[in-house]
């Protein structure tokens, strides 16, 4: 092995150091000497730093343990390191500022936990070795466990494999990141958009099916036989097929028309009728009328005048025999009744007239009497009684007392009785006065009543002319009703004669003109069907047979136009819905390749998480398989063995020795027993109960060079920070010994730190150089007049023995 | 040879061990010093010397403590006197009283030795008698480090490095060495190194 070595180091203001010291490292064994606090671990652990770049027994104590780094006080410091015959570069500087620490250069990370592990042993870990052999059980968490698994980098593992249990479940996996559930709720919605477009998607599909079957199905119809593909629909629409045969369909419709209104024009032709014999039927109504006039003509005429002259305002001529003779027959039997009716009132208001003088006459005598009698009784009758009956209050004798008369000299009896008889004779005259009052008044009015009659019967009575008129014109009316009654039956033959005339003309003359207009509607009909290709019809054949034929051709023509155009309209419709549905496909497809794109992000990230995950369940795995190898390795018999013979040269007269247990089951975390056994064999109780303070002192210290010296070195050296507390002077004799077997059988490199003046001073002289090449560097840390540290390096070479002088 | 069978069995194992045997008596600041055996070390142990005390049988006053006691002190005074840097280690071969050792353990290293199962030659009788005698002495022998070359190849000596070295290829190496980093500052570290890498993955650009 090229042998690695320590060469120098400059440390300024770092930690406890104060200020710039230099010290020489490149010696095999280098002892440091300083009072507490003069700067010896700080000189130690700077050199840690300078290699590694932290200071691992500073970091377990406080993470932030950087900022503290530099002395307290300073500006800057600096840690500057040199080496030899490692590797890679041999030089190391750190600078150390408030703001913290930068390592301009340091020890790969493998060489560099070495160091830390298995070279450098702080005082800190000591104090914890101590610890851990007194207060040792087999739990995982005991000092012993972590310490052993801290120093086998174990710890480390630990971490990482505690550190990945959330890997072993999908659960808790989800929680080691706050952006897996939200990426995952998105990747579900996602799910479900694109679920619902494809949803979208065939159901326009299938839409879009059913619209293009449709089209086919009218676009058949409308004679096209290459079928509708979807590529075709865009420019469906002006294609020509789908032009309008509106203007055909509108010459058909008005054809049609045109034949139903010849058809109604036909009407009453289908009678079998001929021209002739309408005429003969009218020429024997007509004779018929002829006839009857011959016989009642001149009657007939006599009447006519007659109720002409009865009735002047009869208006109807006798022509219009029926309505005349009603009407005739209705008002001559009226004015008949009317004239009759005057006289009769004319002949009873005469009579009347007499009879009413004389009853105006007695009633008007009546009157006088009852003004007669009236005035017979005096007006005041009632208030004279009323003023009898009260002074008769105050008559008690026949005195009167009014005139004080006595009564009884007129012998008419009792005065009292006198005036009550007068009171009740002026009493009976007041009522009747009222009676006669009512009786004058009724008889009042009834004389008016009388006079009223009289004056009405004045003013109607007829001048004895027009009375002798009336009774003449009554007498014409009822012989013109007795001459109506005797010629009623010939004026009723005679309407009849003339309905049956005025019918068979006009039948007559319908026909003629109907006559006349077929020719015209055949011809019609023959232009009608050349202009819509049919061969022109039979002329012979009745006219309405020729509308019927051409109906049934135009209505043919006409559901084939009204098919295409229904054709056409379906063909829009479904159009218009296809292109709805492709509209709404292409959405779905856009939708689906956007949401699409978005889910394939979002799968990727999710299997790049998964892919992590399985990473780290295999990470998980190897940290098992690798701890139990290193478990296996480093607790193997050989550095149990090599534990033994390191602690049994410090303590030879100890009979238990420590050692690990090794643990059957390495998969799980480290739970190493730490067991005694007696060096003639069979085991021991715990180092705790079975060894002493010192030697379990040793058996830490011893532990320590144990598993630094169980593996090759990466780096030859081993630095100790005052390691020999608590030890008594045979144990730090036997340490020497050690350290100096190291140093000169094994090639470490070692750097001793000791607060203890005659420690350092006998160390001094037990590791002196022993050969040509060995060397001894001792390195005094005192504080100077400025509280500044300065460090006094002294050299030793190796002498020649010449001590010992032998006989031969 | 007059030495006696343990003391004879002491010198080869020493003598196996590259200590080479001093003639005896022999000077030191002019004065004669005459002891049972006396070895020195070869190398880095050349500083050694090793006198051994033979109080069971030996002679020159090996058997009386404080003739052993005064020989050593004037040995050790001689070597001071010249300014030697021999380390003396004595070795009580046979029975000897703890106030001896007591009385010698200041100026030099003592090792105490009673009895030892030997063949008449001075070998151990066999190789628990051998380790026990080597036990007796260690301190004396170099290091047997059972060295296997091939069991431990030195780059391996850090955890992490192996773990690594361990595991297939193909595994996400950002997670690798944020786990690994993680590692040092404990468990939830390592989760939440974990979980910021899974962060990272989960970030849908992280594909592109």
């Amino acid at each position: 092995m090229t042998e690695a070595m320590l060469h120098a180091l400059d440390i300024t203001n770092f930690r406890s150091i104060r200020g710039s010291v230099h010290a020489p490292l490149d010696a095999k064994v280098v002892l440091v000497h300083g009072e507490n606090g003069a700067g010896k671990t700080s000189l130690l652990s700077s050199i840690e730093l300078a290699l590694t770049g932290r200071v691992i027994s500073l970091e377990r104590a406080d993470p932030a343990y950087a900022d503290q780094l530099l002395l307290r006080g300073a500006k800057n410091g600096r840690i500057a390191l040199q080496t030899s015959g490692l590797a890679g570069a041999n030089t190391f500087e750190t600078l150390l500022s408030p703001g913290g620490v930068a390592s301009q250069n340091v020890l790969p990370p493998g060489p560099a936990s070495f160091f830390s592990e298995r070279c450098y042993l702080p005082q800190a870990l000591l104090g914890q070795l101590l610890q851990i052999y007194q207060d040792s059980d087999s739990s995982p968490d005991s000092p012993l466990a972590r310490f052993v698994t801290e120093l086998l980098g174990l710890d480390r593992l630990d971490a990482i494999e505690t550190g990945l249990l959330p890997v072993a479940d999908l659960r808790n996996f989800r929680k080691s990141s706050t952006a897996y559930a939200p990426l995952e709720s998105e990747k579900q919605r996602l799910d479900r958009l694109i679920a619902d477009h494809q949803q979208a998607r065939s159901v326009a599909e299938r839409a879009l099916t059913a619209a293009l079957t449709e089209i086919n199905a009218a676009w058949k119809i409308l004679g096209q036989s290459d079928p509708i593909v979807e590529a075709d629909l865009p420019t469906l629409s002006e294609h020509t097929a789908l032009a309008t045969d509106d203007v055909a369909a509108a010459q058909l419709v008005d054809q049609r028309r045109s034949l139903d209104s010849l058809r109604r024009g036909l009407a009453g032709e289908a009678g079998g009728t001929t021209e002739a014999g309408l005429a003969g039927a009218h020429r024997v109504a007509a004779d018929a009328l002829s006839q009857w006039t011959a016989e009642h003509g001149t009657a007939f005429e006599a009447l006519s005048a007659r109720v002409a002259k009865l009735l002047p305002t009869l208006s109807i001529p006798p022509s219009d025999t029926r309505a005349w003779h009603d009407a005739a027959m209705a008002q001559i039997a009226a004015a008949g009744r009317e004239a009759t009716a005057l006289t009769r009132q004319a002949e009873a208001d005469a009579a009347r007239k007499i009879a009413l003088a004389a009853e105006l006459e007695v009633e008007r005598k009546n009157l006088v009497t009852i003004d007669t009698e009236i005035a017979l009784i005096s007006d005041n009758a009632g208030s004279l009684a009323e003023l009898l009956a009260e002074i008769s209050a105050h008559i008690d004798s026949d005195i009167c007392p009014v005139c004080d008369r006595n009564f009884a000299e007129k012998q008419d009896g009792a005065l009292i009785d006198h005036v009550h008889a007068k009171v009740t004779r002026l009493s009976g005259s007041a009522e009747r006065l009222l009676a006669l009052g009512r009786n004058r008044s009724t008889q009042q009015e009834q004389i008016d009543r009388l006079v009223r009659e009289q004056t009405t019967l004045s003013a109607r009575e007829l001048e004895p002319e027009a009375a002798a008129d009336l009774a003449r014109r009554a007498a014409d009316l009822d012989a013109a009703a007795a001459e109506l009654a005797r010629l009623a039956a010939p004026i009723a033959t005679r309407i009849g004669l003339l309905a049956d005339e005025t019918a068979a003309r006009r039948a007559l003359n319908e026909h003629q003109a109907l006559s006349q207009s077929r020719a015209a509607t055949a011809e019609t009909l023959s232009a009608m069907a050349v202009a819509i290709e049919l061969s022109p019809p039979d002329p012979l054949k009745p006219v309405a047979d020729m509308i019927g034929e051409l109906e049934a051709a135009i209505d043919q023509k006409l559901a084939v136009v009204r098919g295409r155009d229904q054709a056409r309209r379906t063909i829009r419709d479904s159009l218009a819905q296809a292109n709805m549905q492709l509209g709404r496909r292409r959405d779905a497809d856009a939708a689906l390749a956007r949401d699409r794109a978005t889910q394939r992000l979002h799968d990727a990230a999710l299997k790049r998480a998964g892919r992590i995950r399985s990473d780290g369940q295999t990470i998980k795995g190897a940290v098992e398989a690798v701890r139990a190898q290193i478990i296996s390795r480093a607790f193997n018999d050989r550095l149990n063995r090599l534990w033994r013979d390191l602690f049994i040269r410090l303590a030879p007269t100890e009979p238990f020795v420590p050692a690990f247990q090794i643990p059957s089951d390495v998969t799980h975390k480290l739970k190493p027993k730490l067991v005694t056994r007696h060096r003639a064999g069979g085991a021991g109780g715990t180092p705790g109960a079975m060894l002493s303070a010192g030697n379990l002192n040793t058996a830490a210290l011893t532990l320590f060079v144990a598993l630094h010296m169980t593996v090759t070195p990466q780096l030859p050296w081993l630095i100790l920070d005052d390691p020999v507390q608590s030890m008594d002077d045979v144990h730090i004799a036997h340490f020497a010994s050690l350290l100096r077997t190291l140093a000169k059988e094994h090639g470490r490199q070692v750097i001793v730190a000791v607060h203890d003046r005659q420690l350092f001073e006998y160390l001094r002289l037990e590791l002196s150089p022993a050969y040509a090449n060995d060397s001894l560097l001792t390195l005094e840390l005192i504080r100077n007049a400025t509280r500044d540290t300065e460090l006094l390096p002294k050299r030793f070479q190796h002498k020649t023995e010449t001590a010992l002088r032998f006989a031969a | 040879m007059t030495q006696s069978l343990l003391v004879r069995g002491l010198v080869r194992r020493l003598e196996e061990a590259h200590y080479t045997s001093l003639s005896t008596p022999f000077k030191a600041a002019s004065v004669e010093f005459d002891f049972t055996a006396a070895l020195t070390g070869t190398g880095g142990r050349s500083l050694d010397l090793i006198l051994i005390v033979d109080t069971a049988t030996g002679d020159h006053g090996d058997r009386d403590a404080a003739s052993v006691r005064q020989r050593i002190h004037a040995l050790s005074r001689a070597l001071d006197v010249t300014q030697s840097r021999y380390l003396l280690t004595v070795i009580l071969a046979g029975a000897s009283l703890s106030s001896l050792v007591d009385a010698l353990s200041p100026i030099c290293r003592v090792l105490s030795i009673e009895d030892a199962a030997l063949e008449p030659d001075g070998t151990p009788s066999s190789a628990a008698a051998r380790e026990a005698l080597d036990d007796q002495i260690r301190l004396l022998l170099p290091l047997d480090l059972q060295q296997d070359a091939a069991a431990e190849p030195s780059v391996l000596a850090d955890p992490i490095a192996e773990l690594l070295a361990a595991l297939p290829d193909g595994l996400d190496q950002d997670l690798l060495s944020g786990l690994a980093a993680a590692s040092v500052r404990g468990e939830a570290a390592v989760t939440r190194a974990l979980g910021k890498r899974v962060g990272e993955v989960l970030d849908l650009k992280a594909g592109a």
